[in-house]
């Protein structure tokens, strides 16, 4: 199977989930698919990688196919209750009351009750009776402890609200989240101690879920340049006298060995081999580059192993 | 690498330093060097660390999650170093049981099936958290300077105020609302207002199916008793933060997003008028150009290798410091210290005297006094 309706790109801060969300994008574009990017960070890059003015809530025009909006979860909490109440000026004194958005804030799931509605909302087919406005959505950067209470929220909602018209759109959302061929979420690392240990805690959180997953991505690795015989005689000289020449290469050496490490980690816990991407030390990551991380991504999705 | 010796100098003499910025830049890391410095410049130190990685905890010997105060051993010649790891869930049940009026009104709480879901995921209850447990230091008064490290917010006014706003939810009509809603409608509010908040309960009613309304009301009945306890702390910990001296230190790479999120977190805490004393950069590449003879000693086809790595991480180098230029140019306080990308990271007690060393382990007098020792 290809890229599934909704994609969860996640990870921790600054591994590089809007470039792999954007190179998704463009990938799934290419293929004829209507696609919306969603950003969930305030003051994200999404838009300045398709070289367009900042995102809005609505759907903004980014490339051929694919179109971006932001999520402002207070506009969504204030727009899902106005639809809830019907009658305007009920909202309106309500919302302008600070009590209602101290309790949205604060209580559990709201948000995340809302924000995963809006992302149905756009994907779902036949969610509430019309075509989807779009063949695929992809959610650039929830970090990653942020996109497991979205995942969970369902289920722990549907332990507090055992019935009633909350109960039934809980349950959809649940149905859609839990369908791997609707839903996958795809996690991005860096060979880093933290990042690693993130994205294995989230991996071990989603088994208690029934949340796809697509190929993990371990982004930022460095490429191995010095076999074993040259990296010991790196050492060796080194060790006589050290020199930045030198140096340069013994952090090449050990960055390498430790993205190898990461590597057989996250493997060993996806049950699947990541998808490595090498560090970009000169220039920006130009068009070319990009559509080839697409294809390797799309790649990752042809598993329905994990 | 660069570093401010005379504002480090300074930072070293304050009370409280308040490590912020975006995850993922080291900022644990950074504020256990700084409260090794400290320590080894012979301060009394404890540093509050926020979801320090497993070999960060090892090197600071903090086993499992300990929310108690341990000693690091530094050896001699240095002040004292305790480091905490802080644990979300444990001290929010502690805050709850110390500001309870009574043992029945904590044990009523903690039964509730709302908080033991969500007593780790309360909004911004790990920013409180890390507040409340600087309080609690700050109240035991043992310590010359307490290093705060701080959970990765987006937002570092919500950090800063989320013991307030915590207090000012407890304290809103909400929990009246949610404890009794009838009480609100039968009372002395508007009529239009009355009729919102019937709509609003019917919505909530036929939405829910009732069970949530209630186990909120309980959550909320509970929580009543805990204002007075909630804003007598909020208000301690904000005038805290606010003292002369406290400081609070930005971390930031040379990574281009990171460093627009440290100028916003700059923009952010000078709006709101709490003491910025400098920026840390993590994480640096520093390579200078290579001298003609260099690597000379080499192989040749090694050489030509070497050479082109060399020329990417001097790329590297040549991003990270147009990047500070930049930084510097904007941020409204100094570039404090630029530490280097190290060859294996610095989780290790070792690892992190390294980094106290750039950030000025040693104050002036100390090395002088080193010197003259043999």
């Amino acid at each position: 199977m290809g890229v599934p309706p909704l994609v969860f790109v996640t990870g921790k801060g600054g591994v590089g989930k809007t470039t792999v969300a954007a190179a998704l994008a463009q990938r799934v574009s290419q293929r004829g698919r209507r696609v919306l990017v969603v950003e969930m960070a305030a003051d994200g890059s999404l838009a300045a990688l398709f070289g367009s003015e900042a995102l809005s809530t609505e759907p903004r025009h980014l490339a051929d196919r694919i179109d971006g909006l932001r999520v402002d979860t207070r506009a969504l909490v204030e727009s899902y209750f106005r639809r809830l109440l019907r009658l305007p000026f009920l909202a309106h004194r309500l919302f302008a009351s600070g009590t209602f958005h101290a309790v949205t804030a604060a209580a559990p799931g709201v948000t995340e009750f809302v924000v995963l509605e809006h992302l149905a909302h756009w994907t779902a087919r036949g969610w509430l009776g019309r075509k989807a406005p779009y063949d695929a959505v992809i959610v650039d950067g929830p970090a990653s402890g942020h996109a497991l209470r979205l995942l969970r929220t369902p289920r722990q909602l549907a332990r507090l609200v055992p019935r009633g018209p909350l109960a039934n759109t809980v349950g959809r959302l649940r149905a859609l989240l839990d369908d791997r061929r609707h839903t996958r979420v795809l996690l991005v690392a860096i060979p880093d101690e933290m990042a690693i240990g993130e994205t294995l805690e989230v991996r071990a959180a989603l088994d208690g879920l029934d949340v796809g997953l697509a190929r993990p991505v371990l982004n930022r690795v460095w490429p191995r340049r010095f076999s074993a015989a040259e990296a010991a005689t790196i050492a060796a000289l080194r060790r006589r006298r050290d020199e930045p020449l030198l140096a340069a290469a013994g952090l090449e050496i050990t960055a390498r060995r430790e993205a190898e490490r990461h590597l057989a980690r996250l493997r060993a816990a996806f049950g699947i081999a990541p998808l490595p991407l090498h560090e970009i030390c000169r220039g920006r990551l130009d068009a070319a580059a990009l559509a080839q991380l697409g294809r390797r991504l799309e790649r990752g999705f042809a598993d329905d192993g994990i | 690498m660069a570093s401010d010796a005379a504002a480090l100098d300074a930072l070293f003499r304050q009370r409280l330093v308040v490590c912020v910025g975006t995850g993922g830049v080291g900022k644990t890391t950074a504020a256990a060097a700084l409260g090794v410095a400290a320590a080894l410049r012979g301060r009394s130190v404890a540093v509050i660390t926020v979801d320090p990685s497993r070999r960060l905890k090892d090197a600071l010997g903090l086993e499992g999650l300990s929310s108690e105060p341990r000693r690091v051993a530094l050896g001699d010649g240095a002040g004292a170093l305790d480091a905490l790891a802080l644990d979300t869930k444990r001290t929010f049940d502690r805050l709850i049981a110390r500001v309870a009026p009574r043992p029945d009104v904590a044990e009523r709480i903690f039964a509730n099936r709302l908080y033991q879901e969500l007593s780790s995921e309360l909004g911004g209850s790990a920013e409180y958290m890390a507040m409340e447990k600087l309080h609690e230091l700050l109240q035991l008064g043992r310590y010359e300077l307490i290093v705060v490290d701080t959970p990765p917010s987006a937002d570092v006014r919500e950090l800063l105020t989320a013991p307030l706003r915590m207090t000012e939810l407890l304290a809103s009509q909400a929990v009246d609302f949610l404890k009794a809603p009838a009480a609100i409608i039968t009372g002395r509010e508007s009529s239009l207002m009355r009729m919102t908040l019937a709509a609003v309960l019917k919505v909530l009613e036929r939405w829910t199916g009732l069970t949530l309304l209630r186990e909120l009301s309980d959550f909320a009945g509970g929580f009543e008793h805990l204002v007075d306890g909630f804003r007598t702390r909020a208000a301690a910990i904000d005038e805290a933060l606010r003292a002369p001296a406290t400081s609070f230190v930005i971390v930031t790479t040379p990574e281009p997003g990171i460093v627009a999120a440290t100028l916003a977190f700059d923009r952010e805490l000078g709006r709101a008028a709490f003491p910025i004393t400098g920026v840390i950069a993590n994480r640096v590449y520093d390579f200078p150009p290579l001298a003609p003879d260099a690597g000379k000693r080499a192989p040749a086809a090694l050489h030509r290798k070497l050479r082109d790595n060399y020329a990417d991480f001097a790329a590297l180098a040549a991003r990270d410091r147009a990047a500070l230029d930049a930084l510097q140019s904007q941020a409204s306080a100094p570039l404090l210290a630029a530490l280097p990308v190290f060859e294996d990271a610095p989780t290790s007690l070792a690892g992190l005297r390294r980094v106290a060393a750039l950030l000025g382990a040693s104050a002036p007098n100390r090395l002088t006094r080193r010197r003259r020792a043999p």
